[in-house]
């Protein structure tokens, strides 16, 4: 076990040194200047291209620079923006909140919609209910989130008024008025994976309802129901908690697009900002902690297995 | 209540989707005097706005007479957020500016008649040479946090303008540099050479805003969030890239014409909203009771929206287009540029970028409506002319000795490129169409996101290159970077040099007569297109949309009385803005 451990420690560290130094070799490749970001089109004083580049080391050799960020970033030390001085250690920490709430939101609607559509899709194989949840689900899957982001703007804030169109309220504010901004870009971002996770419950449970367990069960006299959500739903749940696990490590820097048409201040509208502005130490801090956050939580989803299904805890 | 005049928009330009950094600067000389602006605000209407065209779109005057109303909050939605609110420090464009000028108040003040005009100073004058400008604040001034602003501030202030990144740009552009403090409320400010339009320094970030250096140099950073200065609102709360909250300052120093304390709103909300869509969604469903844009394309869409918003659409002196590095073949041949800008037809330019009705054809970095048009430069722009463009390519291609090392006959290779806006996209591919079908032209399209291409532009590695030109305002401080030697000036992009420009240049700098500066930038505007240095795609406008009962945007004054400039760039006064009760 400790032997065990150990490896996917080592692989984690292996993982992040690969992570931070692709991450930091893309940023370092990135065409743009941050000096010309800094100072803009305008007249420049003799020299003061060069006061900049030395006072963010922006001379030193890549690798130089990569070693220094390292030796800081270990130390929780991502450094500060070239452009608003703000640590980006700060910015981070202010606006994960906000893309963790909407990621786990959008995790939370979709499996809450797609386990009934896939169970029923599976439990009626091939029946009406079957092809009109597949239909449903070839829709979500055709429509990009912004677009449908965009249709439930027009819907809930231009027509109905029910909903704010943009702009975030922060949970400090209140449930109620967080929730009002919030609800809108989760289910942008839900639909493309209701239908996802829909399709593979169904298709695991479609095996799942072939196993011999499951026709002793219903031999015993089990009622359908009993069957379906007691024993057939956990073990075939596996591939859906894989896939919410990437899933929810792609959110954490996949919200973009949703965030910067919401204008909500997460993670993603700070990545794009950091883009535009050749901002490189915030892109570099955010880029890094994404990924890291992404595989943090896939080894957490392999250690889940085991809880999950009983075959595996026993192998 | 005093007279306030208010415009309607002359034409809706074409906004391009990048901004170019040099879009935005404000400077002019102080004896102006031709309204240069239009904008709409109101219901009844007179046209009385000057131009030298006859425009496409609708234009009037309006006078605003409803009495303000104390109290009340205005939410408005900006196209991006404020980097930072430190003016000596931070580089500030449109939406910046919006809550800049709310906690800031600024030297100068830009008028609607043209030129400058006192606001926290309360004279200006410079020496026989525009080499020393002396000014003299206004007594009683108070920051925020109670400190007085006195000679002693603007003096204080200057090493941190030295050092900021903003401030040591302007300071370069402006020629400043030194001020001292001839008294308690006096200063002298010096140049390293001649300058008429210094004033305009002083009317914007980062020379003309003043901020409490002790608070500054005490914590720089902490500044951005928590800003201090002389202005209408207070600070409230800044949640980057969410909200920014000011309040009414209860001791602003400014009353109205009735004695009335300014400001009348009690808070505005700021929320960047980057989408153009959302945050026209956001003014339609009471989400923000304001917004601003820069672009064409919202405008159009605000317009057929109708219903239950005022627009405010504003003419500036920016236009779309592109520029050629002369520097490098083939562009380097006058005959190449020429022919390429006969056959560029703009209307079609526009049609593409979805600006018909809106964006009037330009000839010149001046929209018709500003007083620095001329005739003299309108009639320089090459009408389009396929078969005149055609036949000058066809002579380069055919010379022995052009300077792409080509053999004669062989196809020019052409690459233009834009920021990646579908509009622009489209515009390009008509350029693209017109060009190819000469047969003599090999077109090669590529786009870059907007910093990229800003920095192929400063770093040299651009052909033909989209951009947007001018800036409201005095033109010294667009022209003067512009054609200054490319070995010094970042800002001449086209890498053209030619002394008699900056000859021109120099000279406008070194008087104030107005007609001869006018008579000395029409020559530069005039040698531009007859040397085929740029091409143009269109004025630009800009827009404030508001729900009816925000009135007050337009109409502000400055402290003489005389009504302000409108809200060039969407950038809106504050101070004067009021929620009807009605």
């Amino acid at each position: 076990m400790v032997k065990t451990i150990a490896f996917i420690l080592l692989r984690l560290i292996a993982t992040l040194l690969a992570v931070t130094f692709l991450t930091f070799a893309m940023v370092a490749l990135l065409p743009g200047d941050p000096v010309d970001t800094i100072l803009g089109t305008g007249p420049r004083p003799p020299g003061i291209e060069e006061q900049i580049r030395a006072d963010l080391h922006l001379d030193d050799p890549f690798l130089v620079r990569y070693v220094n960020w390292l030796g800081d970033a270990v130390t929780g030390d991502l450094g500060s923006s070239y452009i608003t001085d703000q640590p980006v250690a700060d910015t981070i920490s202010q606006r994960l909140p906000v893309t963790a709430q909407l990621a786990f939101m959008s995790i939370f609607i979709s499996v809450l919609v797609a386990i009934p559509v896939g169970v029923m899709g599976a439990y009626k194989q091939s029946k009406w209910q079957d092809s009109v949840s597949s239909a449903g689900v070839q829709v979500a899957l055709s429509i990009p989130n912004f677009i449908f982001g965009i249709f439930l703007i027009w819907l809930f804030a231009v027509k109905l008024g029910w909903l704010p169109a943009s702009n975030w309220n922060r949970l400090s504010d209140g449930v109620v008025p967080n929730l009002k901004t919030s609800i809108l870009p989760a289910f942008a971002l839900a639909l493309g994976q209701m239908a996802v996770f829909s399709r593979l419950i169904r298709s695991d449970m479609i095996s799942t309802l072939q196993e011999n367990y499951i026709l002793s069960a219903r031999a015993k006299g089990l009622s359908d129901r009993y069957i379906l959500f007691r024993h057939a739903l956990r073990p075939s749940s596996l591939s859906l908690m894989t896939i919410i696990g990437i899933s929810f490590g792609a959110l954490l820097g996949g919200t973009v697009v949703i965030e910067t048409l919401f204008a909500i201040p997460g993670l993603g509208f700070s990545l794009i900002n950091a883009i535009n502005g050749r901002d490189i130490l915030l892109i570099q801090g955010i880029t890094v902690f994404i990924a890291v956050m992404f595989v943090i939580i896939n080894t957490v989803v392999d250690l889940l297995y085991a809880v999950l299904d009983p075959r595996i805890r026993r192998s | 209540m005093r007279q306030r005049r208010v415009v309607t928009a002359l034409a809706i330009p074409l906004a391009f989707a990048f901004v170019a950094a040099s879009c935005g600067s404000d400077s002019s000389s102080s004896n102006v005097t031709t309204a240069g602006t239009t904008a709409t605000e109101g219901t009844t209407s007179t046209d009385t706005t000057p131009r030298e065209t006859v425009p496409d779109v609708d234009t009037s005057v309006v006078a605003q007479t409803e009495k303000p109303v104390m109290g009340g909050s205005v939410t408005m939605g900006l196209e991006a957020e404020a980097t930072g609110l430190r003016p000596w420090e931070d580089s500030c464009s449109s939406p910046c500016y919006n809550i800049m000028r709310t906690i800031y108040d600024t030297l100068m003040e830009e008028q609607g008649s043209g030129g400058y005009g006192p606001y926290l100073a309360e004279d200006l004058t410079p020496n026989a040479d525009f080499t020393v400008w002396t000014m003299t604040l206004r007594p009683d001034i108070s920051f925020h946090n109670g400190t007085p602003l006195t000679a002693q501030t603007i003096v204080d202030m200057f090493p941190l303008q030295q050092a900021g990144a903003a401030g040591a740009s302007a300071i370069s552009s402006s020629k400043l540099t030194g001020v001292t403090a001839t008294g308690d409320l006096t200063v002298d400010y010096t140049l390293s050479g001649p300058n008429s339009a210094f004033a305009a320094f002083l009317a914007g970030a980062p020379l003309g805003m003043p901020f409490d250096p002790a608070a500054a140099t005490a914590d720089s950073a902490g500044y951005s969030t928590n800003p201090i200065g002389t202005g209408p609102f207070t600070i409230k709360s800044r949640d980057i890239d969410n909200e920014t909250v000011v309040v009414r300052n209860p001791n602003y120093w400014r009353t109205d014409a009735d004695g009335t304390q300014l400001p009348y709103l009690d808070s505005i909300s700021f929320r960047p909203i980057p989408d153009e869509g959302t945050r026209l969604d956001a003014l339609l469903s009471g989400t923000v009771t304001a917004m601003q844009s820069l672009r064409q394309g919202t405008i159009r869409d605000a317009r057929a929206a109708g219903g239950n918003i005022n627009l405010i659409e504003f003419q500036g002196n920016n236009t779309g287009g592109g520029m050629y590095n002369t520097a490098i073949a083939p562009y380097n041949d006058q005959r190449v540029r020429m022919g390429l800008n006969k056959m560029n037809d703009q209307k079609r330019v526009i049609e593409a970028l979805g600006g018909t009705g809106i964006s009037l054809p330009s000839t010149q970095w001046f929209s018709t409506d500003s007083p620095w048009w001329t005739q003299e430069a309108a009639d320089s722009y090459p009408a389009f002319d396929f078969d005149g463009g055609k036949a000058l390519i066809q002579e380069y291609v055919d010379d022995p000795a052009r300077t792409d090392g080509k053999a004669p006959g062989e196809k020019i290779d052409v690459e233009l490129s834009c920021p990646p806006d579908p509009t622009l996209i489209a515009a390009m591919q008509v350029i693209e169409q017109v060009w190819t079908g000469t047969g003599l032209i090999n077109v090669k399209l590529t786009q870059y996101d907007q910093a990229t291409h800003i920095n192929n532009a400063v770093s040299d590695k651009h052909f033909a290159h989209c951009w947007r030109w001018g800036g409201q305002g005095d033109p010294a401080a667009q022209i003067d970077p512009f054609v200054a030697d490319p070995a010094v000036s970042v800002a001449n992009f086209p890498n053209y040099n030619d002394p008699e420009m900056q000859q021109w240049a120099a000279e406008a700098d070194a008087t104030d007569d107005f007609e001869t500066r006018k008579a000395l930038y029409s020559k530069i505007m005039t040698k531009i297109n007859e040397q085929a240095i740029l091409w143009y795609s269109g004025s630009t406008a800009v827009m404030v949309a508001t729900e009816p009962d925000v009135k007050g945007i337009i109409s502000w004054d400055l402290p003489s009385g005389e009504i302000g400039v409108g809200i060039p760039d969407a950038a809106v006064r504050w101070q004067e803005v009021f929620v009807s009760a009605g």
